[in-house]
């Protein structure tokens, strides 16, 4: 693996545990999506992989070398894209980019010419030469054309796509696989679950600072254990008597989700259709499990772990 | 791509030119605001001590770009530090392959380059208004390397280490401290005993006399010296600032 995590778990003063021995690997040409909610500890992990955090135990290597030790090799191998929006004020996003492509080494040509593809891609190439917004898309996109412009072997990205548009968060999604099909190890922090299912090779949920699963979007949806969901809208609030079959996931409100089995499609189908001629349903739909119901099965809305 | 980290002084350049592009709609302004103080200093003082002899100018002239250069490493750059620190600039550029010192030296050479314009024309007014000689040799240029980068690493190892709203007070409250009881514009004999002798130590009375003596040729204390305890204090602040931006949580 070009990054590996081994058994890392930091502490901050005052004893908030961010990281209870988590254990990750990230391969070069991979997208490996680090999900969680607001204070699993993923951000905390991240600055622990960019040499700025000393994990109270465990090791991190990236291509075998250790960088919890050497923090200087962790700056030059791996580029950055923070959370917060890119601390470029008073600079165009051309300026910023260059800047930053040129600090990690890139020959001043090189770094233009990749700054333009980048800002084209991005259609920023109008506003490129206007200084960056404080916050919002335009911002962050700038950010990820900082970490992007001179790839580190590491390519981290904190919350890339927060505040982008739809147009443009679809070409950021496919830079983003550009990164990794360039020989890149790209780890990709969010909360995104819907967008991170298309774009991760594989994946890791945390919660509480411990790693609750890992794998491949599909092995994670197979080890649910039912491929399919139904959602349904109540028309009262009172649930209604269900058939056996249907694993209830979650309730909210008079929206119920529950998990279905292949072999149960047709009773399913048949139920429902039932339950909202006799006016039980107002709505529902049947869906392949997605890695929402993965996230959602490991992650209680309070950040706990299941 | 071709990949080659950048060098230090290379890294330097490319950290002066974010400041420098970050600041520059205010630049000119900042110029204009030491410039302001420049006359103030020449004229103002005027006011404050009716009886201006010809030592008393002296002091005056010459204690005023090394004020400034002193205010600059223990407050500026302090609050500049604090500022990046809250807006996560300090800790983006960390995360950038730059030496350790490569971020501090920009920012000082980026306000050096802001108060020369100001320091130029304080000089040439007192040399117009006191009729003061000036015999400027070319130690000013080691003389002001040091004094800015000891008091800037001091200030930067301080903002690094001290929370922003904590660096904020303390910069501010060094400020009046280094103005009101260092022997920057007026002799170190004016100060009570003890308050001598713990200036003999600390670095602000070497600073003013290698400005002073730099730009006119007298100096209170041997130039070797204020050089060799001014050096001294600086690769000792480097050491601590360089220790301080380097510790991590």
């Amino acid at each position: 693996m070009l990054l590996d995590v081994l058994d890392v778990t930091k502490t901050y003063r005052g004893g908030v545990r961010a990281n209870d021995g988590i254990s990750l690997g990230v391969d070069a040409g991979e997208v490996f999506g680090l999900l969680g909610p607001n204070g699993a500890g993923k951000t905390t992990l991240v600055h622990q992989v960019l040499g700025q955090l000393v994990p109270d135990s465990g090791t991190i290597e990236i291509e075998g070398s250790d960088v919890v030790a050497d923090p200087a090799l962790a700056r030059q191998l791996c580029s950055f894209q923070p959370q917060a929006a890119a601390p470029v004020e008073g600079l165009s996003p051309r300026q910023a980019i260059d800047i930053v492509g040129r600090i990690r080494g890139g020959a001043r040509d090189d770094v233009r010419r990749e700054a333009v593809r980048l800002l084209d891609a991005l259609d920023m190439t109008s506003i490129a030469d206007r200084p960056v917004p404080l916050s919002g898309g335009l911002a962050r996109l700038t950010g990820f054309c900082m970490a992007a412009v001179v790839p580190g072997r590491l390519v981290i990205l904190d919350e890339p796509t927060n505040d982008v548009d739809p147009l443009r968060r679809r070409a950021l999604w496919q830079l983003i696989r550009d990164l990794a099909d360039g020989g890149a190890a790209v780890l990709l922090v969010t909360h995104n679950v819907l967008e991170a299912e298309r774009c991760v090779d594989r994946l890791a949920i945390i919660g509480d600072g411990r790693l609750l699963a890992t794998g491949t979007p599909a092995a994670l949806k197979s080890g649910l254990g039912a491929p399919l969901r139904l959602e349904c809208t109540l028309e009262s609030p009172e649930p209604p008597d269900l058939p056996t079959w249907l694993t209830v996931v979650g309730m909210n409100g008079r929206r119920l989700i529950a998990h279905v089995q292949l072999s149960d499609v047709n009773e399913t189908m048949a139920w429902a259709t039932a339950a909202q001629d006799a006016r039980v349903l107002a709505e529902f739909a049947l869906t392949p499990a997605s890695l929402e119901d993965v996230y959602a099965a490991w992650i209680k809305p309070e950040g706990v772990a299941a | 791509m071709r990949l080659r980290t950048a060098g230090f002084a290379r890294s330097v350049g490319l950290l002066f030119r974010w400041n420098a592009l970050r600041l520059r709609q205010v630049s000119l302004m900042l110029m204009m605001f030491q410039v302001v103080l420049g006359i103030g200093v020449i004229f103002g003082f005027a006011f404050l001590v009716p009886h201006i002899t010809p030592a008393v100018a002296l002091f005056f002239t010459t204690g005023a770009p090394a004020l400034v250069l002193i205010m600059l490493g223990i407050n500026i750059v302090p609050q500049e530090v604090a500022q990046a620190r809250i807006n996560g600039r300090y800790l983006y550029v960390s995360s950038l392959p730059v030496p350790r010192l490569a971020p501090m030296l920009a920012e000082v050479l980026y306000w050096v380059l802001i108060q020369l314009p100001g320091t130029v024309v304080t000089l040439l007014l007192a040399v117009l208004r006191f009729h003061i000689h000036l015999h400027i040799s070319l130690l000013v240029i080691p003389a002001v390397t040091l004094v800015s980068l000891t008091t800037a690493a001091l200030g930067y190892a301080l903002a690094v280490t001290a929370p922003p709203p904590v660096t904020s007070q303390l910069a501010s409250v060094l400020g009046i401290a280094v103005m009101l009881f260092s022997p920057i514009n007026f002799p170190l004999s004016r100060l009570p005993q003890w308050l001598q002798d713990v200036h003999h130590v600390l670095p602000i009375a070497y600073m003013a006399d290698l400005i002073r003596g730099t730009l006119t040729g007298h100096y209170d204390s041997a130039r070797t010296t204020a050089f060799a305890v001014l050096g001294a204090w600086c690769v000792g602040a480097l050491a601590l600032s360089s220790r301080a931006v380097s510790r991590r949580g």
